[in-house]
């Protein structure tokens, strides 16, 4: 009995894989199929061309998997069942991401947010249901009240969930999909997706691994990939594609609309197009001496008595390069040191130490918008508190010295001396927590012995700090530089929110971010834009790998 | 002995001295920007600034139908309170013949001209009559060399002791207030409340997503072995580091392809996934141990079972820890939505966006820009006097292990 049972299911088992077999090669050749059309005919007409030629390259990999798995699957190796998950998963995922953006699923987010606000209080019910469940967790020592505690606050919970999906619009969002669901396309979408799932449980069955012999590594692999897989998917589609996009968007007249040339390096010599030429006296008119069609003045200079003239194919960007490094060159010290110097102090586990590290932390959690509403107008040139304080210190000073100093008026924000030294100083002001926060973790790690032993040598506080606290200290350091320094490069929102309009006054606080942005979505020269983004791509990956380099130089202790 | 103790108390008087300091730079536009949101309009524009709202005290007095305000003014060398009842009185300033420089404003009905009809000469060669103008009580010849419009001031107590001043240099009582309605109007303006809970919604889905998979990812990564999963891993840990502005240009492409311009799911689907997320699980489920794991392996479990029951109850702090960093991030990201939601579709605003609108729209509304910025600030605040733990954690995570 028992064996003919095993005879029975053996068979059936080998009919399974049969059909899975014939439905691989079914697959590759359907794959193959469209591939050709995709090529040939530019496929179906709306899509664009590169994303054509991703379709073919992702449906020819497919393909190929589909039929090696046919191919091992009438060998009856389990390579092929393999492959075959591979392939079917991909193909499932696919087709229901597929099926959710022609339902308008992702949109929906959008339906629900009209109805949120009227259905968010509901969501406080299951905080409370939680709240329950944890409050169970005290009668630890009586298994029965506990559970009961857990079961009633699980009940809350779903409860208000419910209700708060009711209220949310969850009935009508489900009679719109059942009837987008009669539309032919999404039909067979739906169909296509069941057969893949199919697929799947045809080879994920325990009868059909045992009969292809599956081994421990092989589920492991596929399971590891099966956890992996929504993270893999979505990096891939929304971060590692993009990036390789990027590069090829920057070889493009891209504009706004999807219209594109390729054009090869132009952006790039556009932006790094110089012209040097000598004046024949330091006022002479720049249009004289080169094509203003093309160039515009960036800078004058003499050198050995005769004066110069650079002009740049596109000014602005080296204006804005410059600002975001003279940006960079004085916001991370002014962030870094006096970060180090408090965490220092905080260091000497004096009382209240975490209440001081508390509110240094606060300013980098709230958002920089609101931040830099702040500073506009404690920045105010008549009311603001900033020259109020100045005017304060400057009365103390002219009482002491008997000196004339008037009251301040500094135009901080419209003022093109003043502007960026405004910004560094809200951008170190925000970053400096974070960063003494970042070096007293760093601290914390250096040993406590090393600085008994060099007390006992008779060393001072100083010889302490400098002989053992900054060289233990130099991992930490080089991190909070590396990140304040990438931070730093791509400065934008304080910009943009304090200055009007952005970049004022003139080109004083016109940032390589803020370029980058005004081109690719005010003038809408997408190539364009993408080209700046990996000019400062490199820039900062340059001096990243600069401050490596100093870093491993110094010869600097691993604690 | 005790010198030793008292160069430590010094120390450890600077030291507080400094941090205090500190926490007062670092306090003080968070303060400025509470208070000045609880003002009224016209106490934003005082010159020196005056840290708590403060609004002009009014009081009601017999035969006037509204409240008059009240004034500190100084009569007979003494100070005291007098209610303005009447202003734009036409004056003149009459100057003493023979040293111009002393003034005095007087309303124009308690000048005569003198009754000698005397005349002088002004120092420009205008010619002017000499005027009796009655000043404390008494009447002096001087000459008029200017107007002015007054005010005139009453004691509450005796209506008849009254002064005649310029308004706009006295000084009025004022008293502390709060007007709290600053939020209410500004939730209001620019439909800001619908951007707040676009923001709370969007904030949910993007910190739930990005743990789930991120939990996922991470115990992959930490726990189970498949091939190519070491350079998997580099490649992923070589992303962290690459600046948010790469990608901005291809992902707009992106979101015109899929159609989701102008739409919150533009601001969730693509930031549910993380790199530096699935970094920070893998490095925690590296430390739980692997024999509780393998004993339920053995019993039978399956791999989604172990996560659910034995790793994620593990990692409670390892979530809340990640949760916070990606909730402040989702909260306050600005650059990715100015770039993807038009800004005319209000509909689909969060919080960032709509104050970059107010700050337009209400320019010279210091408090109005401050409530809506309060808005945006407090609630990360208050999470972060809940669970400051996780935040100070998530902020080390990112420096020591990484």
């Amino acid at each position: 009995m028992q064996l003919e049972n095993d005879q029975k299911s053996i068979k059936q088992t080998q009919m399974i894989i049969k059909v899975a077999t014939y439905w691989h090669f079914l697959l590759s050749f359907s794959g193959i199929f469209l591939l050709f059309i995709i090529l040939y005919e530019h496929g179906f007409g709306k899509i664009p061309v590169w994303l054509s030629y991703i379709a073919a390259i992702l449906l020819g990999l497919l393909s190929i998997g589909s039929f090696y798995s046919g191919i091992q699957l009438i060998k009856n190796r389990r390579q092929g069942r393999t492959a075959s998950l591979v392939v079917n998963y991909l193909g499932l995922i696919i087709s229901i991401l597929f099926l959710f953006q022609n339902l308008g699923v992702f949109l929906g987010v959008d339906a629900l947010a009209n109805t949120f606000g009227s259905s968010i209080g509901w969501l406080s019910g299951v905080l409370i249901g939680y709240l329950v469940y944890t409050a169970g967790d005290r009668f630890h020592y009586r298994i029965h009240i506990e559970e009961m505690f857990h079961k009633i606050g699980k009940y809350i919970a779903l409860i208000f969930f419910a209700i708060f999906l009711i209220k949310a619009g969850l009935i009508p969002a489900l009679i719109f999909l059942a009837k987008q669901m009669i539309i032919p396309t999404n039909f067979v979408i739906v169909f296509i997706s069941i057969l893949f799932g199919l697929a799947i449980w045809a080879m994920w069955r325990e009868a059909t691994a045992l009969y292809l012999n599956r081994t421990n590594a092989q589920t492991e692999a596929l399971e590891g990939y099966l956890f992996l897989s929504p993270n893999l998917i979505g990096f891939l589609i929304f971060f590692a594609f993009p990036l390789v996009f990027s590069f090829y968007i920057s070889l493009t007249d891209w504009d706004a609309f999807g219209n594109s040339n390729f054009i090869g390096l132009t952006n790039y010599f556009k932006l790094f197009q110089l012209n040097l030429k000598q004046l024949a006296n330091s006022s002479q008119d720049f249009f004289n001496v080169m094509d203003g069609s093309i160039f515009s003045e960036l800078l004058r200079f003499n050198m050995f008595g005769k004066s110069y003239v650079l002009g740049a194919a596109d000014a602005r960007f080296w204006i804005a390069l410059r600002n975001t490094i003279v940006f960079g060159i004085v916001t991370v010290p002014l962030s870094a040191i006096p970060a180090l110097f408090l965490a220092n102090i905080l260091n000497s586990k004096i009382p209240g130490m975490k209440i001081f590290r508390a509110i240094y932390f606060l300013p980098s959690i709230a958002a920089v918008v609101g931040i830099s509403l702040i500073w506009q107008w404690l920045y105010n040139a008549t009311v603001g508190y900033i020259n109020y304080f100045i005017t304060i210190g400057l009365d103390f000073i002219n009482n002491i010295f008997s000196t004339g100093y008037p009251q301040a008026q500094i135009r901080w924000l419209s003022d093109s001396r003043t502007a960026l030294l405004a910004i560094i100083i809200v951008s170190a002001w925000q970053t400096m927590g974070f960063n003494t926060v970042l070096f007293l973790a760093g601290l914390q790690n250096v040993p406590k012995e090393l600085y008994e032993a060099a007390t006992v040598d008779g060393a001072g506080r100083w010889a302490k700090f400098w002989k053992i606290t900054l060289p233990l200290l130099a991992p930490t350091t080089f991190f909070v530089i590396t990140t304040t320094t990438i931070q730093a490069f791509q400065v934008f929102e304080q910009v943009f929110i304090m200055t009007n309009p952005p970049g004022s006054p003139g080109t004083s606080t016109l940032t390589i971010v803020l370029y980058l942005y005004q081109n690719g979505f005010q003038r809408f020269q997408q190539g364009y834009a993408a080209a700046i983004a990996w000019v400062l791509f490199i820039v900062i990956f340059s001096v990243t790998l600069l401050q490596f380099r100093s870093q491993r130089k110094t010869g600097a202790y691993d604690v | 002995m005790k010198s030793f103790k008292l160069s430590r108390f010094l120390t450890n008087l600077g030291a507080y001295l400094i941090l205090t300091f500190f926490a007062l730079i670092m306090l003080f536009p968070f303060i400025f920007m509470v208070t000045t949101s609880l003002k009224t309009p016209d106490d934003t524009f005082n010159y020196p600034p005056r840290l708590l709202p403060r609004e002009g005290v009014e009081i009601s007095l017999e035969g006037f139908e509204k409240p008059v305000p009240l004034y500190l003014i100084e009569k007979d060398g003494v100070q005291s309170e007098f209610a303005l009842v009447e202003s734009g009185i036409p004056a003149g300033i009459y100057a003493e013949t023979d040293n111009q420089s002393i003034t005095y404003s007087v309303p124009l009905d308690q000048a005569k001209p003198s009754e000698s009809g005397e005349q002088f000469v002004m120092p420009d060669g205008t010619v002017q009559p000499i005027m009796d103008v009655l000043i404390n009580g008494n009447i002096v010849q001087l000459v008029q060399v200017g107007k002015t419009a007054l005010g005139r001031f009453i004691d509450p107590e005796d209506f008849s002791r009254e002064v005649f001043q310029v308004v706009r240099t006295s000084q009025p009582v004022t008293k502390v207030t709060a007007h709290p309605e600053n939020y209410t109007r500004v939730m209001t303006m620019e439909n800001m409340g619908r951007s707040l809970t676009n923001t709370i919604l969007v904030t949910l889905f993007v910190v739930i997503g990005q743990l789930v998979t991120s939990v996922m990812g991470g115990y992959a990564f930490a726990r189970l072995r498949f091939p190519g999963k070491d350079k998997l891993f580099v490649f992923y840990l070589g992303t962290i580091m690459i600046p948010f502005v790469m990608l901005i240009i291809p992902l707009y492409q992106l979101m015109v392809l899929f159609g989701w311009t102008d739409k919150l799911a533009a601001l969730i689907f693509p930031w549910i996934f993380s790199a530096y997320g699935t970094f920070l699980m893998r490095q925690f489920f590296i430390t739980v141990p692997k024999e509780i794991e393998e004993a339920a392996l053995i019993d039978g479990a399956s791999r989604f079972k172990i996560l659910y029951s034995i790793f994620l109850p593990a990692a409670a702090p390892a979530l809340a820890t990640m949760a916070t960093f990606t909730f402040l991030y989702a909260w306050n990201s600005f650059f990715w939505p100015l770039v993807i939601i038009n800004t005319g579709n209000y509909e689909n605003h969060v919080l960032t966006l709509t104050l970059n609108m107010l700050r337009g729209r209400a320019s010279d509304s210091a408090n109005l820009i401050l409530a809506g910025a309060a808005i945006s600030i407090l609630p990360p605040f208050l999470l972060y006097i809940l669970g400051q733990r996780f935040f100070i954690e998530s902020a080390m995570s990112s420096g020591v292990k990484g």
